[in-house]
């Protein structure tokens, strides 16, 4: 059998991606035999507190994909209301189709299968400049977030200059 | 934007088709045969979407479609939450029913098109599903989406309250 469509769709992509970049990440594929896992980097958007970061993050797709979305993992430590503390990407657009667990996402703010690897980072790069303190999958930067702001920007801080380090 | 922690909440289905809040739905075409099956089941519970029976009509019905768009098998096994096989059969064929009404041509490649699921070129010959909301799709991409949402995925217009809007019963 040929190869999956789902396969096919990611190699455009890709390819896509090499030859235009965007700009605030890079992509590339974890191994190159492997096109179901990806592994970006993400330049912490200027003007907020991530600005000078390099975020690793790990994308694995479904071989259903783009009628599944992938999953997002940041490998770079990172504090932030919607990251959870193992890296997991929580952000609605990569919740399942008619997954409706948490009781208050609408249809049209979960998954669609037109989403591609750059409108995903579009969104994460969005999420990082402006936190969703109503879901939050790391609770402690959350609360830190809107109550103690100084404590919250020093981990972030942290993060941005230990991200800075890994990539040397 | 989604909460990922794990905790109970509400059980409201945004998604839950409008015709499963129906009593009744009048374009249900299997009759007598869903009586006794309770309340509609959530489409989250389900995760089990044989979509074979509509591919391999497609595939009968134009060698065209062949290696072309997202045609996934997705037999999943994952949490069926209690049902059996057969309710969600039904469940499945009523949703595919649903689609059904949806109007399908074949593409005439005479203006410039993509089907932005598997961004492929549409090519004269192949099945195309139109869209209440006039957004179109390979008929093999957007069949299996529908399955799983009945949104479009261009627009987010759900697809189920413009059908029964058009919908006109026969008898």
């Amino acid at each position: 059998m040929s190869e999956p469509q789902s396969a096919l769709l990611l190699r455009k992509q890709l390819a896509e991606l090499n030859k235009n970049p965007v700009e605030g990440f890079s992509a590339g594929l974890i191994d190159d035999n492997d096109i179901y896992r990806w592994e970006v980097l993400i330049i912490g958007p200027p003007d907020t507190l991530y600005e000078g970061g390099f975020f690793k993050a790990h994308l694995q797709f479904p071989k259903e994909y783009p009628l599944r979305p992938p999953r997002m993992k940041f490998i770079t430590e990172i504090w932030h209301p919607n990251i959870d503390k193992n890296g997991d990407v929580c952000i609605s657009i990569l919740h399942e189709p008619g997954d409706d667990k948490w009781g208050y996402e609408k249809a049209s703010e979960r998954w669609l299968p037109v989403h591609t690897v750059e409108t995903i980072l579009i969104s994460v790069i969005s999420m990082l400049a402006d936190p969703n303190d109503e879901s939050p999958a790391n609770v402690d930067a959350a609360k830190e977030w809107r109550e103690s702001y100084t404590e919250f920007k020093r981990k972030v801080a942290r993060c941005v200059r230990k991200s800075q380090e890994e990539c040397l | 934007m989604g909460n990922c922690l794990k905790r109970v909440t509400g059980n409201q289905q945004d998604n839950t088709t409008l015709l499963s809040n129906n009593p009744e739905p009048n374009v249900s075409t299997s009759g007598s045969s869903q009586e006794g099956l309770g309340p509609p089941i959530p489409y989250n519970q389900a995760a089990y979407y044989p979509s074979i029976a509509t591919r391999e009509r497609h595939l009968q019905s134009t060698n065209l479609n062949i290696g072309r768009g997202i045609g996934v098998n997705l037999v999943q096994s994952t949490g069926s939450a209690g049902l059996s096989e057969e309710e969600q059969q039904v469940r499945i064929a009523k949703r595919i029913g649903l689609i059904q009404h949806l109007p399908m041509r074949e593409y005439d490649g005479a203006k410039k098109g993509e089907c932005v699921i598997c961004m492929m070129e549409l090519q004269a010959g192949e099945e195309v599903r139109y869209l209440p909301c006039m957004h179109t799709y390979h008929a093999i991409c957007i069949d299996d989406w529908l399955l799983r949402s009945l949104t479009c995925p261009s627009c987010m217009e759900p697809v189920d309250a413009a059908l029964i809007s058009s919908y006109h019963p026969t008898t």
